[in-house]
């Protein structure tokens, strides 16, 4: 049984990153790759290994969970499972967004964000 | 490619790999096609997919996937908690384990020391001992003459070098009061035979090899250091000894340690050794072979040697030469009793790691509750088996650490006990014993065979905390207890098995102990006095009678006797004795021991006279002569008649035409379990040598009467040396003291096993009778009494018991025909051994279930059933 994810501790960046782009939209790994790739820029650039072990602590923490196996859809033949965000992945998000938040709050309060501005 | 990173799956935990390998090699597959030729993105892809694996494995084994919080840290924490907690139970498996890794570590000391460490000398395995050995004569390792060595080193072959030595003594002078040292004659290629090089100046060589060379003298190490002030030009000074002064050459190298722990070594001259007597035996040989060449290679030369010898030195028939290996030779007599020692610690060592599992399953059966609740919670197996892991290691590196500290001490104590030298076999030579020292190998590996062994016994119950996922609290596992008994039998087995082998030991070592050697060594002391070899026969024997009367004068002194040399010192000397008939033609001829001794030998000695009479005082005057023959001398060489009345002839001049007067009863001087020598007594009157052996029989303490002694002998002549002051009974000790620290190393390793055995037993009883207090509280309130379930609970692991105890005598009295060569007197089947190792067993293991047994008696049946 997952922990209460309001009493877990701040998501790890790959982690939230990938809780995000799954939360937009299920996929499967080369797919999710890809669009981590875009949305970074480049700056995060995962591999199959660390890929598959933080899906894999995901899975296990019971934030994401795999959907019933698709085949390749363009004919490559390789199986491609599809991951999407449970309710807790969700909970677990907007637990992170709000704290978030409340760090952006404080940072504004220091005036921090309008210097950058 | 493919089959790369398909291999490199396999570095993962297997669940991972199943759920996600087909998924990650698509994924990689991708990254390296995007690599496209770029050598140092497609190592990414590679360098990723292990790392991964590291993570994967971390996270399984950490906390993170488990949803319980904390690491290692807070495992740690826990696990010292509730080590600390259930402190009886962590004492107990610590002291069982430290005391298992004392022993071993001691007892591993002892065989890298004497077995497995190389001698001091390089090559060892090219270094010989060459004897002289007569068959005939049941001589097989006797040293030999100088004339013999002579022959040897001109016509064996396949040596490169062969050198002569002569442990003896030097008589150094300080403040003009002779002194005496050890020393060594050894000839001129004796350290190229070893090998050594000079820690300063220069051993000897060829220069100290012929007639006219001058006076020289190598010191060891420590005489340089504590005798000539460490001083450099040392080299070239003089040491005065008692007729000449001789020039230090060398220093032997720090450390150097021969078979005779002498500080001095002195030249032997090759005219010295060509000139001797080619009867008179004296030197022990070394050779180095050459190289290439097997010890069966030499025999061919020998045999030519001893032919060449028989042909110039008649009277030597049946003569020859053997050699064998030095360190061979060093080790063989105590290789037998340092196996033993050996498998018994490791026996041990293997009854303490099954006694740890035994008490760790049964803890883990008693804590399923505990951890069945916390799997209920979220912890994954691999958290609880981390958990139990860690306080596992804890337990064992504790344990073994606390041992590893104790070992240093129980391996002095241990030493103490064992003898500086030790008798060679079928030979009157000696060698020093080996010593076992604390040795940081030998602990690291008693330490890592503690804890891997600890683990490894560890996994079964491990792997039945598995069972436990899912099981709510109460639910009760005596399944688990069953092959728990089995381990507590096979404990019980083995300690039996080394009961039966200590009881044989201590009945061995008593027998020995109560061997009659022939005279009373309570109440003697020995020593050697006198060195007159200058003067003649006549003024030796005054001197000798001159100092007898001055220790007959002093208060204390029961008796007085003179002995060329000391009984059970290890010391020999043969004579060539012709048996004469009536007109005292000599009819045949044979080689014995003899002894020169005075009137008050026996007597002083406490040796009994069998027949016949002991000497008398005026028994050399007159044409015919004396003789005195031990038991054995007569048994051998007039069997079935009485020896008295016959006559005896020497080699040596003064002593021709004995008659034998008395046979006197055999000492055992070559230890209580080896057969006493014949041996022929003269009186010393004809030809005493000039340094003699002087028994002294006194009341209360021998050396309390030392220092008088001392001044009695100087009274009549005060520059006359008195060496090797010692109670006889320190010689006789020699003998038994390696059965005797056998016994007494074998006896407490049994006792720890014994004790292993019974907490064992004590473990599961008392976890049967906790565990089935609501079942035994229901049979109670059915009327059972309590002293039938008790009853009930001793019989299962009873049965056990008496099974184990079957197989582990069994086992015992095996090991002891195997080892029958170490038994004296005692028979592998002997049934005092046998009995008491039952009854020691039983009454053990009947105590140990009945304690815990008893507490069936307390258990309050309503309360039993409520807490149901």
């Amino acid at each position: 049984m997952p922990a209460e994810p309001g009493a877990a501790p701040p998501l790890k960046p790959n982690h939230h990153l990938i809780l995000l782009l799954l939360a937009e939209e299920p996929t499967y790994g080369v797919d999710l790759l890809e669009r981590l790739d875009r949305r970074s820029g480049g700056a995060i650039r995962l591999n199959a290994g660390s890929l598959y072990r933080t899906i894999g602590n995901l899975v296990d923490a019971g934030l994401v969970e795999p959907l019933d196996e698709a085949s390749g859809a363009e004919g490559m033949g390789a199986p491609r499972k599809v991951y999407r965000v449970t309710p807790h992945g969700l909970a677990a998000l907007r637990a992170e967004a709000r704290r978030q938040e409340s760090l952006l709050e404080a940072a504004r309060a220091l005036d921090l964000l309008e210097e950058r501005a | 490619m493919k089959h790369l990173l398909r291999a490199l799956l396999w570095l993962y935990p297997p669940a991972h790999r199943r759920t996600y390998g087909e998924e990650m090699l698509t994924v990689a597959r991708f990254r390296w096609q995007a690599a496209g030729g770029a050598a140092r993105a497609r190592l990414v892809v590679v360098a990723d997919l292990a790392l991964g694996a590291v993570g994967v494995w971390t996270d399984r084994l950490g906390s993170s996937t488990t949803g319980v919080r904390g690491g290692w840290p807070t495992d740690a924490r826990f696990v010292v908690r509730s080590l600390w907690r259930s402190w009886g139970y962590t004492a107990t498996t610590m002291a069982v384990l430290a005391c298992s890794v004392a022993a071993a570590a001691t007892v591993f000391s002892f065989v890298r020391g004497t077995l497995l460490n190389d001698p001091p000398y390089p090559e060892p395995e090219r270094v010989m001992v060459v004897w002289g050995s007569n068959v005939d004569d049941g001589q097989l390792r006797d040293v030999i003459s100088g004339p013999a060595f002579i022959e040897l080193q001109r016509q064996a072959s396949g040596f490169a070098l062969i050198a002569a030595f002569h442990r003896g003594a030097a008589y150094l002078l300080v403040d003009e009061r002779p002194v005496v040292v050890d020393a060594l004659e050894v000839s001129a290629d004796f350290f190229r035979v070893l090998d050594v090089q000079p820690a300063l100046g220069r051993l000897l060589g060829e220069q100290d090899r012929m007639s006219g060379a001058a006076a020289t003298v190598v010191v060891t190490y420590p005489f340089w250091r504590d005798h000539l002030d460490a001083h450099p030009e040392a080299i070239g000074a003089s040491l005065p000894f008692e007729g000449e002064a001789r020039t230090v050459v060398g220093v032997l190298p720090e450390g150097f340690e021969f078979v005779a722990p002498a500080p001095l070594f002195i030249p032997l001259r090759d005219d010295v050794l060509a000139a001797d007597h080619p009867g008179r035996i004296h030197y022990n040989v070394l050779a180095r072979l050459e190289p290439g060449v097997g010890l069966a290679d030499t025999s061919a030369g020998l045999a030519r040697a001893a032919e060449r010898f028989r042909d110039v030195y008649p009277g030597f028939e049946g003569w020859s030469f053997r050699a064998e290996p030095l360190h061979e030779i060093a080790v063989a007599s105590v290789r037998p009793v340092i196996l033993t020692l050996a498998t018994t610690v490791s026996l041990v060592l293997l009854v303490a790691l099954v006694n740890l599992a035994t008490l760790f399953r049964i803890r883990t059966l008693a804590r399923r509750d505990e951890l069945a609740v916390r799997m209920a919670l979220g912890a994954g197996w691999a958290r609880v088996a981390r958990i139990l892991t860690l306080e596992t290691l804890l337990l064992a590196a504790g344990g073994a650490a606390l041992g590893l500290a104790a070992a240093p001490f129980l391996l002095a104590r241990v030493s103490e006990m064992v003898p500086e030298w030790i008798a060679i076999p079928e030979s009157a030579s000696r060698l020093p014993v080996l010593r076992g020292v604390f040795d940081p190998a030998v602990a690291s590996m008693a330490f890592a065979a503690a804890v891997l062994g600890t683990l490894a016994l560890t996994v079964p119950s491990l792997l039945s905390v598995r069972g436990a996922r899912g099981l709510g609290p109460g639910h009760r596992a005596h399944g688990g207890l069953r092959g728990t008994r089995l381990l507590v039998g096979a404990e019980v087995a083995v300690a039996t098995a080394l009961c039966v082998g200590a009881g044989l030991l201590v009945r061995s070592a008593d027998h020995l102990l109560s061997v009659d050697v022939g005279l009373e060594h309570d109440g003697l002391l020995t020593f050697y006095h006198g060195d007159v070899w200058g003067a003649v026969a006549a003024d030796r024997t005054t001197y000798f009678r001159g100092t007898v009367q001055a220790v007959e004068a002093l208060p204390g002194v029961l008796g007085v006797g003179v002995i060329d040399y000391v009984d059970f010192e290890a010391e020999d000397d043969f004579a060539r004795i012709y048996v004469l008939d009536r007109s005292l033609q000599p009819t045949r001829d044979m080689r014995e021991e003899w002894r020169r001794v005075d009137n008050g030998l026996f007597d002083a000695a406490g040796m009994r006279m069998l027949a016949g009479r002991a000497f008398e005082p005026d028994d050399f005057l007159g044409t015919t002569r004396a003789a005195v023959v031990n038991e054995a001398f007569a048994k051998k060489h007039w069997p079935g008649r009485s020896a008295l009345g016959a006559f005896l002839s020497t080699h040596d001049a003064a002593y021709r035409d004995l008659e034998v007067v008395g046979v006197v009863a055999d000492v055992r001087s070559l230890g209580p379990a080896v057969a006493p020598p014949p041996m022929l007594y003269v009186p010393l009157q004809g030809n005493p040598r000039g340094t003699m052996g002087m028994y002294v029989r006194v009341a209360g303490d021998p050396m309390s009467h030392a220092p008088a002694l001392r001044e009695a002998i100087w009274s009549v002549d005060s520059s006359q040396p008195i060496t090797s002051v010692w109670p006889m009974t320190a010689f006789v000790e020699t003998w038994v003291a390696v059965p005797k620290a056998a016994r007494a190393l074998v006896l407490s390793l049994a006792a720890l096993a014994l004790l292993l055995a019974a907490l064992g037993v004590f473990g599961v009883v008392s976890y049967a009778v906790r565990t089935r207090r609501s079942e035994l509280g229901v049979r109670l309130a059915l009327g059972a009494t309590p002293h039938r379930l008790q009853r009930d609970q001793m019989r299962t692991m009873l049965v056990v018991v008496v099974a184990a105890l079957v197989v582990g005598l069994a086992g015992g009295v095996l090991a002891a025909r195997g080892a029958r060569g170490m038994l004296y007197g005692v028979s592998p089947l002997d049934p005092p051994s046998v009995a008491f190792t039952i009854l020691v067993m039983a009454a053990a293991a009947l105590l140990a279930s009945y304690l815990p047994a008893r507490r069936v008696g307390r258990i309050d049946p309503t309360e039993a059933m409520r807490a149901e």
